[in-house]
C-alpha cells in the first residue's frame, strides 16, 4: 500500500513534469521574445518619454526608435546591458553613448515599487516609469497606484540628483495627494540610484559590442 | 446531466452561496476586465483538472488525493500561465501576477475533492465549466459594481459623465468596498433563495 502510494505520486509529479516541460519547451521562444520587447520599449520611454509610439527600426534589427502622435521620429537608441537585469547603457545611431538606465526597488506602502531610471550624459533624468499593477506592483488602488500616472513619472524628466526629492522634503516634485509614502519612496530610490550609479556614465564601454 | 453544469451557476454558485474563492474575487475585482480574465482563467482550470482528476479517481489511494490534486492543479495553472504569455501577451500583461493566484483558488481543490473524485468524466467536465462560470458571474458582478462607482467607468467607458469620475467613490476599490459588495450580493442571493424557497413551500438557506 505504502509502495503504491509512493509510485502513484512518484508517477504524477513525472507526468505533470513532462507536460510542463514539453509546453515550456513550445512557449519559451515566444516568452523570451516578449520579455526582451517590452524590456527595449520601457528603456524607450525612459529615454524618450514623450514619445508616442515605439518600435523596432525597419533598417536595424537592434535600433528602437520612437515617435511623435503624427508618426515621425523623435529619437532612436540602441540598448547593451551592463549588470543583468539591473542596469543599461544607451546608445545612439553613431555609436556615441548618451546615458544609462537602470532599476531600483524603494519599498512603498505595499511592497517594493520596481522603477526604471534614465539618466542622460549629464546626470539629467531622461524620464522613469514604475510598474503597472499586473507587473506586481502593490500600492492601494487609487491612491498609491497613481505613480503610474503619466503626470507624476513626467515631472521626473529634467531633474538633477538634489531635485529628485517631494517639495516638502526640500525637492522640486509634486506628491500624489494621500499617498505621501508611495510618492517619497519613488523620489528617494530614483535619488539614491542616482548616486549609486552614476560613476557607470564615465566609466568603461564608450564601444558598442558585437550585436 | 444538464443539472451538473446549471447547479454551479445559481442554485451552487461557488462564491455566492458555497463561500467558497472569497479570496481571489475579493482581491482582483477591482475592474470588470481583471474579474472577466481572472473568471475564464479559473473556467479552464476547472474544467481540465476537473477531467482529469475524475480519470485518475480510482487508481488514487485517498492517503495521497490531496497531493495529487494539488499537483495537478499546479500543473494546468503554470500551463495556462506559459500560453497565456507566448500567445497573448496583451491580457497576459493585464492579469499578470493573478494568473498563479488560481492555484490557491479553494473551489478547484473544493470541486475535485468534492465532485470530481467521485463522478465521471463526462459530470466532472459540466460540473467544471458550470462552477466555472458561476464563480465567472460572481467575480465580474463584484468587479462592474466596483468598478462602476468606484472609477465611474466599465470597461474604461464612461457612466456617470466626466465629473464623478474625477471624484469617484474611491471607498469602493478598496478592500472595505469588497467586502461591502460581496455582503450585498451574498444578501441578495438568499434573498432570492429564500423567496424561491417560499413559493415550493419550502425555506431553506
Amino acid at each position: 500500500m505504502k509502495l503504491k502510494m509512493i509510485l502513484l505520486l512518484t508517477c504524477v509529479c513525472a507526468v505533470s513534469a513532462f507536460l510542463l516541460a514539453w509546453v515550456y519547451g513550445i512557449t519559451e521562444p515566444k516568452i523570451r521574445q516578449d520579455i526582451a520587447k517590452k524590456t527595449n520599449l520601457y528603456l524607450m520611454e525612459v529615454a524618450f518619454p514623450k514619445g508616442e509610439e515605439y518600435k523596432l527600426s525597419d533598417k536595424d534589427t537592434i535600433l528602437w526608435v520612437a515617435c511623435d502622435s503624427a508618426g515621425k521620429i523623435v529619437g532612436s537608441a540602441k540598448f547593451e546591458l551592463t549588470i543583468p537585469g539591473t542596469l543599461w547603457t544607451i546608445f545612439d545611431t553613431t555609436q556615441n553613448k548618451m546615458g544609462i538606465a537602470f532599476k531600483v526597488w524603494p519599498k512603498g506602502y505595499g511592497g517594493a515599487i520596481e522603477t526604471l531610471v534614465g539618466l542622460g550624459m549629464d546626470t539629467v533624468l531622461t524620464g522613469i516609469r514604475t510598474v503597472t499593477p499586473a507587473e506586481g506592483l502593490r500600492e492601494t488602488p487609487g491612491l498609491g497606484i497613481k505613480v503610474t500616472a503619466l503626470w507624476f513619472k513626467h515631472q521626473f524628466i529634467g531633474k538633477k540628483e538634489q531635485d529628485v526629492l517631494l517639495k516638502k522634503d526640500g525637492g522640486a516634485l509634486d506628491a500624489i495627494t494621500a499617498a505621501t509614502i508611495s510618492s517619497r519612496a519613488v523620489a528617494k530610490g530614483v535619488q539614491k540610484g542616482i548616486s549609486e550609479y552614476k560613476e557607470y556614465l564615465s566609466s568603461q564601454a564608450t564601444e558598442l559590442p558585437s550585436d | 446531466m444538464g443539472k451538473y453544469f446549471s447547479e454551479g451557476i445559481i442554485k451552487n454558485n461557488p462564491v455566492l452561496v458555497l463561500m467558497l474563492g472569497l479570496c481571489p474575487t475579493l482581491a482582483v475585482s477591482t475592474t470588470a476586465f481583471n474579474s472577466l480574465g481572472m473568471g475564464v482563467a479559473v473556467i479552464f482550470v476547472l474544467a481540465l483538472s476537473n477531467v482529469t482528476i475524475s480519470i485518475i479517481r480510482k487508481i488514487v489511494p485517498d492517503a495521497v488525493r490531496i497531493p495529487v490534486f494539488i499537483v495537478i492543479i499546479s500543473t494546468f495553472v503554470t500551463v495556462i500561465e506559459y500560453v497565456l504569455h507566448a500567445f497573448l501577451p496583451d491580457l497576459y500583461s493585464q492579469l499578470g501576477i493573478f494568473v498563479p493566484l488560481i492555484v490557491v483558488n479553494c473551489i478547484i481543490l473544493g470541486r475535485a475533492e468534492a465532485f470530481a473524485s467521485k463522478n465521471g468524466f463526462f459530470a466532472s467536465l459540466l460540473d467544471g465549466i458550470g462552477t466555472g462560470i458561476g464563480f465567472t458571474f460572481a467575480i465580474f458582478l463584484m468587479g462592474a459594481i466596483r468598478e462602476i462607482f468606484g472609477s465611474g467607468k466599465l470597461f474604461g467607458y464612461t457612466v456617470f459623465g466626466a465629473e464623478f469620475v474625477k471624484a469617484p467613490v474611491l471607498y469602493m476599490i478598496l478592500p472595505p468596498g469588497g467586502f461591502l459588495v460581496i455582503a450585498f450580493l451574498i444578501g441578495m442571493m438568499n434573498w432570492i433563495r429564500q423567496r424561491k424557497g417560499k413559493t415550493k413551500n419550502s425555506i431553506q438557506i
